[in-house]
């Protein structure tokens, strides 16, 4: 059966899935789940279909939600918990990744405060992994502008024991044991910064869904690259008019793709420069705007999970916005429609592939 | 106890709990043990009560009667509202 594309939209008031036709060319706009309740992430696993949600409730504290049969019902998993006698308490999720497909049942979780936990029955439970939250660097943890949350799971493509978080601001982290020891991961070529221990902020980091230990990294106003076998990150923002921004993707199949939304440093928002999804095809090297079908000068905002791709072929790529808006590209971000609006803030877009 | 807003939810609907208990804090035990569901809901992991939860005891703030240990005596009604803040 083809598949379609199903489009998780967390916003600061509920989950929206916005559901796609064949042609990803008609959407189905289903929701609100949770509202008032604001939904930092929700992702899909395509290992067994499951649904996970970071519902960020005032009341009754935050929750992650899981569905096993297409977001038609939700169950709650029991909270990501600090260990008796830390001086923290569970805020918030930032983050949900699945585990790799080697460990079908593991499935990951960035939170607020600052730390990794592990689920291994699929979402209904989670344990925090100790030997990060014991790094001695920890006590050198500071809150962003957003908090202090761990928001970035990049998990290799290849090997299973091998994947690195992201913290703002606490800079990278690379377990290549599965998770028995880490080792901070900064060092860089290229690019400023007032932090050089844990880079000024990160903004998000993903790995390569195909090529083994191929990264991008999005930083608070830098951008860095880094090859298989590398062990550094190469700055790269050339052509880009404005370094700062928070959403990025990869390209799934080409190694030398990426891209990236700028926003300015101050305001937030694609001002004066106007909303436009910036692509590289050589590594960062060199960006180019992508606007066709984009209000053009708008000075639109996007977050941190505010942009996702799919994996067809040509790839789809999906953002939302701060004014409720969700943009769609079915060819990989040479035009853009407008596939919902009116929605509530959007916090996070997560494009899935679905039967 | 009567649940109201999103406890209500969380408590897979349910909206009137009978319970014995001699103060507050009995009786949110108590409503654990009948809703599992709103252990989490109720208290952190270290077991303190979630902030933007009102308790009432009849019309009376529970804060004002001791909290937890605020008394209770047959036939009072402790109403869990979702409480409201800001503009």
């Amino acid at each position: 059966m083809a598949k379609k594309v199903a489009v998780l939209v967390g916003t600061k008031k509920g989950l929206y899935i916005l559901r796609g036709d064949t042609n990803r060319q008609k959407w189905d706009v289903e929701g609100p789940q949770w509202a008032p309740a604001p939904i930092h992430h929700a992702m899909y696993d395509p290992r067994d279909g499951s649904m996970y949600a970071a519902v960020n409730q005032t009341w009754g504290g935050s929750r992650i939600e899981h569905s096993r049969d297409m977001g038609k019902t939700w169950t709650t998993s029991s909270n990501p918990k600090f260990p008796e006698g830390s001086d923290r308490t569970f805020s918030q999720t930032w983050h949900i990744e699945p585990g790799h497909p080697s460990t079908p049942n593991v499935v990951w979780a960035g939170t607020e405060p600052a730390a990794l936990f592990k689920s291994e029955d699929r979402g209904e439970s989670w344990a925090i992994v100790q030997s990060l939250d014991d790094q001695p660097t920890r006590a050198k943890w500071v809150p962003g502008f957003g908090g202090m949350g761990l928001h970035s799971i990049a998990i290799d493509a290849k090997d299973p024991k091998r994947m690195s978080v992201g913290i703002s601001v606490g800079g990278v982290y690379t377990t290549t044991d599965g998770g028995t020891t880490w080792t901070q991961d900064n060092k860089k070529t290229g690019g400023d910064s007032e932090r050089p221990d844990v880079f000024y902020c990160i903004h998000k980091l993903l790995a390569h869904p195909e090529e083994s230990g191929l990264r991008f990294m999005r930083v608070h106003e830098e951008v860095y690259w880094r090859d298989p076998n590398e062990t550094t990150w190469r700055h790269s923002t050339a052509g880009l008019p404005s370094n700062f921004g928070f959403a990025a993707a990869m390209h799934p199949r080409d190694r030398r793709t990426a891209y990236v939304i700028p926003l300015d440093g101050m305001t937030r928002a694609a001002a004066p420069f106007g909303i436009g999804v910036y692509r590289t095809q050589d590594k960062g090297k060199s960006w180019q705007k992508l606007e066709k079908g984009l209000p053009q000068g708008a000075p639109l905002e996007t977050l941190r999970e505010g942009m996702h791709n799919d994996r067809l072929d040509p790839m789809g790529l999906y953002f939302g916005t701060a004014n409720g808006d969700v943009w769609a590209s079915r060819d990989e971000g040479e035009s853009w429609t407008r596939i919902a609006q009116y929605l509530p803030y959007v916090t996070s877009v997560h494009a899935a592939m679905v039967e | 106890m009567l649940l109201h807003g999103a406890f209500r939810g969380f408590a897979g609907g349910a909206r009137e709990v009978a319970l014995d208990a001699a103060n507050l804090g009995e009786a949110l035990e108590a409503l654990v043990h009948a809703h599992p569901s709103l252990a989490e809901r109720l208290r952190d992991e270290h077991g303190k009560l979630r902030p933007h939860m009102a308790l009432f005891v009849n019309e009376d703030d529970a804060r004002l009667l001791g909290w937890e240990d605020a008394p209770l005596k047959e036939g009072d009604i402790v109403h869990v509202i979702p409480a409201l803040s800001g503009g």
